[in-house]
């Protein structure tokens, strides 16, 4: 438990993003660390490295981000890049079937080969393909003809049901638009108990996925141009 | 004179040019011609042929030299070594013979200062190489003048240029015995004769480099130079002023007209140093080129390129996908891949090699290296050049598990830990993982990492001196940065620490020094300093080493991993079985896949060793030892994933007892040895490397099997991916449920699907029955079953092991119930048939109703009729069961009930039997008169009036029996010892046998192998003609049986005859077997004319004694394990003829294309009491 009238106590948390090449695991960090959406102009070697700031009221959690390539065969080097990551997000494209496969794959290789407490998260992405697309009508420009009707392929329903039987964070987003990619990060920084982040990584890391609605977080990350490191070697 | 041919023969002898094995397949034992290929950046096509000691001269340069040159010029010491198409010297004392040591094959000297690996000297293709004259010298050493074919491209029309065209000329002195000179030049000249032809290529080649335009005179320079890269375009990065790039164009086009140009460049320090320095924008392509060795790749062939692309013009493939996502991403900086004109010449190329190497394809980085090759060179310079760092400098980089990758992460963090102790620690203590930060350096090769100016200077040292480049430049940057790093404590800092450090590359390694000659030092001077000078001592053969010892490491995690991944992406069916299941099946999968291409690349390799090793006169050993081979691992990369029957067989052979063959050594290897044997002559190897099943079990081969691989081959692609191999055992061992095992088996036998298996499906599933039991039946009922011997004393006695006789022998019995249940409840295929069938139907009924009851009973009792059973003595208990049984299934059991039914007489079946003589003409015409007989006799047998049973009828028929029952409940699926596999010693050894086959025949590592091979039992090919006669004769087949057992037995004593038989018939009906079912008259000739085999081979005496000693031999071995050997004096003989027969057997086999069974000894179908089946109804 924290001292609270000590001053917020900062850690990093490591986290790893895996899913299938083209989910849009890229240009969901890219939301979050540059509230920006692009094609992704940085080639990515390995797994790109990012960082971001989430302040919460009892603290503040600097995201280390390895961003994994798309490539099928750099899947290979993966072990390399959960190793000791305390939190993952597991991303599908939620028009893509095959995506979500892939996610539970690595769902289930996260919890049998990363550290015990890891923090899942399982995030559907592209939510703006979709007729309920939330997020439609942000700041994205929709040039592309696909988003007439809707793509879905992969129902809210199904996808929850395997997070709960799982264990797992679980969002819908869409990183065009922005919608819900906040609340993926801060959700995963409560989740992170405060074991884990005094020893950089404790066991016991419960998912609290029933936490993440209790604490209401500001995220001044995206904005602040200070908070932006980006690397990509 | 000494005779040069001779020479030439012997030297050839010393060496053995073996193909060259990339580091994937083999780095424990490097080939020398793999060396030497490394060595002098050489095609795979170049062995080392001949080597000698020699001095190298490079006389006094021209005037334009000025008073630089000696009297005697430039001298180096060194080797000279010739390949097929080079002349290669090298002052590295390296040697590639046969008699050297690995070390001095693999000598790499490359220090910053001093030669590179190639060391001075040069790598002349023998087609640029003009004139060699010898030298009149004193001492009767050899010198040689060799004059090249330098600037061959220059077009030199007019007499006036050839004579500007400086001739170079080197001398070489050779050092050796005359006769190894002697030797070396007839190499030589033998050499430079075979290469006249390739000058025009040298000529189109040489006019894409540079150097040919540089060295042009000013006059004629009009012409377009040649292409340079996108740097021509769009300037090279760096600004060169800064770079110095005119005084170093200055330097280099002294340094080529001095000492050649491309193809006959003479590497002196001075090419070293120039290397160091950085090299120029135009010409450092071409050294590229030239250092990496791809030059020699293009010269091999010059349209490779444009041929590849034109060849899959408008072809897509998943790697053309990937390129096309990364084209926009590639050096996106540089304003040549802002532009169309670079996008399409990174597409075209990263395109081109996906197809050339479809294994590695497109990986991404690749675009990257490619990108930053194509500001220097042109497309197809590009093209060779990344070829030859997938092929050689980076080995496994980009390959689809990326192995190389990992395993180049390992020999650097342990090269860290082994020079940065301190810095190690701090990374273990704070967690951070080295690798996550240098992969991206070693997989674009700094390229992505460095600001592109410096990068290239790293590419430049790199292409010369090879991957230890990589690691000496890692281990400065790390060594430099080592204090900052050591304060910092996670992933982010490290990052932080070091790319600041790259963006300040270009600032002054020491701002403060008071000494201005330091202070102009660049932090990446400084860098290349430390590199080469401080980790000097990380050589090649550090790397290597270092390699070797995490290879296997590296590659388990990855297998590992990449066996996580296939087995959680199986498909539903794998949840039927359990996750040790999966892993063990993955292991067995891939295990043999591994172990088949490794057998497959050793026998190929050996032969191909033999067949030379042949063709010399003094059959020179060949010392390469075994190369590790190392193909088809899954760690490696792409290999094959997809099975084939044959490995299917040997997957099955390691967790099924009853997928092992009876017969060890099966024809294929019989005939191979002896192929191997006169071809090759002496055989050095272990056989066991040399079979073609290894060290495992010899896997059986049944048309079960066969039937097996295709229902599980759903796509009938004649492959099975892993998870078709799990789909398919899901079905049988997934769900313990008997319906569905039954249903299963039905399934296999309905060839059409229509729900219907015939009268040939039935006959074949009796045979699968049996095939599947020969070793007994497993599972709970009777555990002890499998060990079970029908040989030796207990079965020969008279009965008294009755009541402890094991469940496999009486499986025996169910099986023959099995059958005749199954004609006995067939349908009739045809409606018009109906009456008859319904008439025959309801006869059987009446008396089938009634004695159901008892069948059961019957069945399980171990004496109730059984083919298996071979006891001549059986007792009344016996016959009274027998006639129940016969009573229930066939009126016709009795002579009376046969000629009530129909109105031929019984006779039908013995009419066949007896006319079923060695006489084969004789024998055609009989028996198609006695099959009409027999089919009159018979509706149900008619082939005219076709049957089948249905899938109901089928699961009646089985649940009837018990023993069936537990066949299909357990034992069956418990027969795939998915996890444990077997125990060797269990299933090998054949005298577990139970069934019609051999009984008694020697365990599988018997001295006599060919006469176990002849003596054994293909389960199916002898019990095949049993059944078939069955039905041809009629039901009533059964009820004789029993009476004319005894009959048999003692025409079998009486006919104690050894003879040889009509082999090919052997091979006919192998043929036949694998042919369509529904030919079932042919098949019925065919079996026939297999017995016709049998009875001939073990006792030609002709007539019905003959046919019925068809089981002679069976029970003549029965007899030799008893006391009664005297009684048959002809045993031993016998035996001999029998190895012989099998031996023959095995070659007709191979022919053939069946494999064992075609090869299965006729003895088998002399088991137990099916042999006095068949050989009773031959008999009357
Ligand atoms: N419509 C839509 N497209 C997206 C979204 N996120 C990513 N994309 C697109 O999907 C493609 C792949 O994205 P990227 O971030 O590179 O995927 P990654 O391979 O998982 O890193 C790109 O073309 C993106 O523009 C999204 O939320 N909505
Ligand atoms: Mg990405």
């Amino acid at each position: 438990m924290a001292d609270s009238s000590a001053p917020k106590p900062s850690s990093s948390v490591k986290l790893v993003l895996l899913g299938e090449a083209a989910v849009g695991k890229s240009s969901l960090v890219l939301r979050f660390v540059n509230n920006d959406f692009q094609e992704n102009k940085e080639p990515t070697i390995g797994a790109a490295f990012l960082t971001q700031k989430c302040n919460l009221p009892t603290r503040t959690i600097k995201f280390e981000i390895w961003d994994t390539a798309g490539q099928e065969r750099f899947a290979s080097l993966a072990p390399m890049y959960y190793r000791n990551a305390q939190a993952a997000l597991v991303v599908y494209d939620l028009t893509k079937p095959t995506s979500l496969i892939k996610a539970k794959h690595w769902v289930a290789e996260l919890q049998r080969q990363a550290s015990p407490g890891i923090v899942i998260a399982l995030v559907g992405n592209k939510l703006d393909l979709t007729e309920d697309g939330t997020g439609s009508g942000g700041d994205a420009e929709d040039a592309g003809g696909e988003d007439s009707g809707d793509a879905r392929k992969i129902s809210t329903e199904e996808a929850k049901t395997y997070a709960e039987e799982e264990g797992l964070l679980f969002f819908e987003t869409s990183a065009k638009t922005g919608f819900n990619v906040t609340e993926v990060f801060t959700a995963i920084a409560n989740a992170i108990p405060e074991t884990s982040l005094k020893t950089a990584r404790g066991p016991g890391a419960s998912h609290a996925a029933a936490r993440t609605e209790e604490q209401r977080v500001n995220l001044n990350g995206p904005r602040d141009p200070n908070a932006k490191e980006g690397c990509a070697c | 004179m000494l005779n040069f041919s001779s020479f030439v023969q012997k030297a050839q002898q010393l060496l053995e040019p073996v193909q060259g094995l990339n580091l994937s397949e083999s780095d424990k034992n490097p080939s020398k011609a793999s060396l030497f290929q490394n060595q002098f950046r050489l095609p795979s096509s170049q062995h080392p042929l001949y080597e000698i000691t020699a001095e190298l001269t490079i006389p006094p340069t021209n005037a334009t030299q000025g008073d630089r040159d000696r009297d005697r010029g430039y001298q180096y010491a060194g080797k000279l070594h010739l390949s097929e198409a080079f002349l290669s010297f090298s002052t590295t004392p390296s040697s590639f013979l046969q008699s050297a040591t690995t070390s001095t094959s693999s000598i790499f000297t490359g220090q910053t200062h001093g030669g590179g690996p190639n060391g001075n000297g040069f790598t002349f293709p023998l087609c640029s190489i003009r004139r060699v004259e010898r030298l009149h010298s004193q001492n009767f050493q050899f010198a040689l003048s060799i004059s090249t074919w330098n600037g061959i491209s220059q077009d030199a029309a007019k007499e006036k240029d050839k004579k500007e065209l400086r001739e170079q000329r080197v001398t070489l002195q050779l050092a050796g015995s005359r006769q190894a000179c002697e030797r070396f030049c007839d190499g030589l000249k033998k050499g430079l004769r075979a290469n006249v032809g390739n000058v025009a290529k040298l000529k189109k080649v040489t006019a894409e480099c540079y150097s040919e335009y540089l060295l042009r005179p000013d006059d004629k320079k009009n012409a377009a130079p040649p292409d340079a890269g996108l740097g021509m375009l769009f300037k090279y990065p760096g600004d060169p002023k800064k770079l110095r790039d005119r005084a170093k164009m200055r330097l280099w086009a002294e340094y080529l007209r001095d000492n050649g140009r491309n193809t006959t460049l003479i590497r002196q320090p001075t090419f070293h140093k120039l290397i160091r320095v950085g090299l120029p924008n135009r010409l450092r392509g071409e050294i590229w080129e030239l250092t990496s060795g791809s030059l020699y790749l293009r010269l091999e062939n010059p349209t490779l390129y444009a041929d590849t692309l034109a060849k899959f013009s408008g072809q897509e493939s998943l790697a053309i996908d990937e390129i096309e996502k990364d084209l926009n991403r590639s050096l996106p900086e540089y304003p040549g891949f802002q532009s169309e004109e670079g996008i399409g010449r990174l597409r075209r190329v990263l395109t081109a090699y996906s197809w050339l190497n479809a294994d590695v394809g497109y990986c991404q980085a690749m675009n990257i290296v490619v990108a930053a090759l194509l500001i220097y060179m042109s497309e197809a310079q590009a093209f060779f050049l990344l070829s030859a760092l997938c092929d050689r400098l980076v080995p496994g980089y980009y390959s689809t598990t990326m192995y190389g990758t990992l395993l180049d992460q390992k020999v650097f963090e342990s090269l860290v830990e082994r020079t940065m102790p301190i810095l190690w620690e701090h990374l273990v203590k704070s967690d951070v993982q080295l690798s996550v930060v240098s992969l991206p350096w070693f997989l674009s090769l700094y390229i992505n990492s460095m600001p592109l100016v410096f990068a290239f200077r790293v590419l430049d040292v790199f292409f010369v001196e090879g991957p230890k480049v990589l690691f000496q430049v890692g281990l400065a940057i790390l060594r430099i940065n080592g204090e900052e790093l050591l304060d910092a404590t996670d992933d982010g800092a490290f990052i932080s620490v070091l790319k600041s450090y790259f963006s300040r590359l270009d600032e002054s390694a020491h701002p403060k020094s008071e000494n201005p000659k330091l202070r102009a030092v660049t932090k990446f001077q400084e860098l290349m300093v430390v590199a080469f000078k401080e980790f000097s001592g990380i050589t090649h053969s550090t790397i290597t080493d270092l390699r070797l010892k995490n290879k296997d490491a590296v590659l388990s995690n990855i297998e590992n991993f990449a066996k996580r991944t296939a087995i959680r992406n199986l498909g539903p069916d794998s949840k039927l079985l359990s996750n040790d299941e999966l892993g063990a099946l993955y292991d067995r999968f891939y295990g043999v896949l591994y172990e088949r291409q490794q057998r497959d690349h050793i026998i190929k390799q050996e032969q191909a060793r033999r067949a030379k090793s042949s063709r010399s006169r003094i059959a020179e050993a060949a010392s390469e030892g075994s190369h590790s081979v190392e193909k088809g691992r899954v760690g490696l990369g792409p290999s094959t994933s997809l099975m084939d029957y044959d490995a299917f067989r040997e997957f099955l052979a390691g967790m099924c007892k009853w997928a092992i063959s009876d017969s060890p050594s099966t024809p294929q290897r019989d005939a191979f040895a002896e192929k191997e044997k006169s071809f090759y002559g002496s055989f050095r190897r272990s056989d066991t490397l040399l079979s073609p099943w290894g060290a495992g079990p010899e896997p059986a081969e049944h048309e079960f099997l066969q039937r097996l691989f295709q229902k599980w081959d759903t796509d009938s692609s004649s492959a099975l991916t892993l998870q078709k191999v799990v789909s398919g055992l899901a079905r049988i061992k997934g769900k313990r449920d008997i319906m569905g095992a039954i249903n299963y088996f039905f399934e296999l036998y309905d060839d059409d699907g229509d729900g219907k298996v015939d009268r040939e499906g039935i006959l074949r599933m009796s045979e699968a029955l049996l095939f599947l039991s020969r070793r007994g039946l497993e599972g709970t009922l009777s555990p002890s079953n499998s060990t079970l011997t029908l040989s030796g004393d207990s079965t020969n006695g008279p009965h008294g092991d009755v009541p402890g006789q094991p469940v496999s022998e009486r499986f025996l019995g169910s099986v023959s119930a099995f059958i005749r249940r199954c004609f006995e409840y067939a349908d009739p295929d045809h409606p018009k048939n109906q009456d008859n069938a319904v008439q025959n139907i309801q006869q059987k009924l009446g008396s089938t109703q009634l004695d159901e009851p008892t069948t059961g009973e019957e069945l399980a009792n171990p004496d109730a009729f059984a083919i298996g059973d071979d006891d001549d003595d059986d007792d009344d208990e016996d016959e009274d069961d027998e006639d129940d049984l016969l009573a229930m299934d066939s009126p016709t059991g009795s002579p009376k009930a046969a000629a009530k039914k129909a109105d031929n007489p019984p006779p039908a079946l013995q009419l066949n039997s007896t006319e079923i003589t060695p006489s084969k003409n004789d024998t055609e015409v009989r028996r198609r008169v006695s099959k009409a007989q027999s089919e009159r006799a018979n509706v149900a047998l008619d082939p005219s009036n076709p049957l089948h049973i249905t899938l109901p009828t089928f699961r009646m028929v089985v649940l009837a029996d018990e023993l069936l029952e537990h066949f299909f409940e357990t034992s069956f699926p418990t027969s795939f010892h998915i996890i444990e596999g077997l125990q060797q010693a269990t299933p090998t050894s054949a005298s577990s046998l139970t069934t019609f086959s051999g009984l008694g025949i020697g365990a599988r590592p018997a001295a006599n192998a060919g006469a176990a091979a002849g003596a054994s039992a293909g389960a199916g090919r002898g019990l095949r003609g049993v059944l078939d006669n069955i039905v041809t004769d009629g039901m009533r087949v059964a009820a004789e049986v029993r009476r004319r057992m005894e009959e048999a037995q003692k025409e079998l004593e009486k006919n104690a005859l050894a003879a040889g038989g009509p082999h090919q018939q052997h091979q006919q009906q192998g043929k036949q077997r694998g042919g369509a079912n529904d030919e079932d008259e042919d098949d019925e000739d065919e079996d026939d004319g297999g017995f016709d085999r049998a009875s001939t081979r073990s006792g030609k005496s002709g007539g019905a004694g003959g046919l019925s000693s068809a089981y002679h031999g069976d029970a003549e071995r029965r007899s030799v394990r008893s006391s009664d050997r005297d009684l048959l004096t002809g045993a031993d003989a016998e035996a001999g003829d029998e190895a012989l027969l099998g031996s023959q057997a095995g070659t007709v086999g191979i022919e053939g294309g069946e494999g064992n069974s075609a090869g299965q000894p006729s003895a088998s179908v002399g088991g137990g009491g099916a042999g006095k089946v068949v050989g009773v109804e031959f008999d009357g």
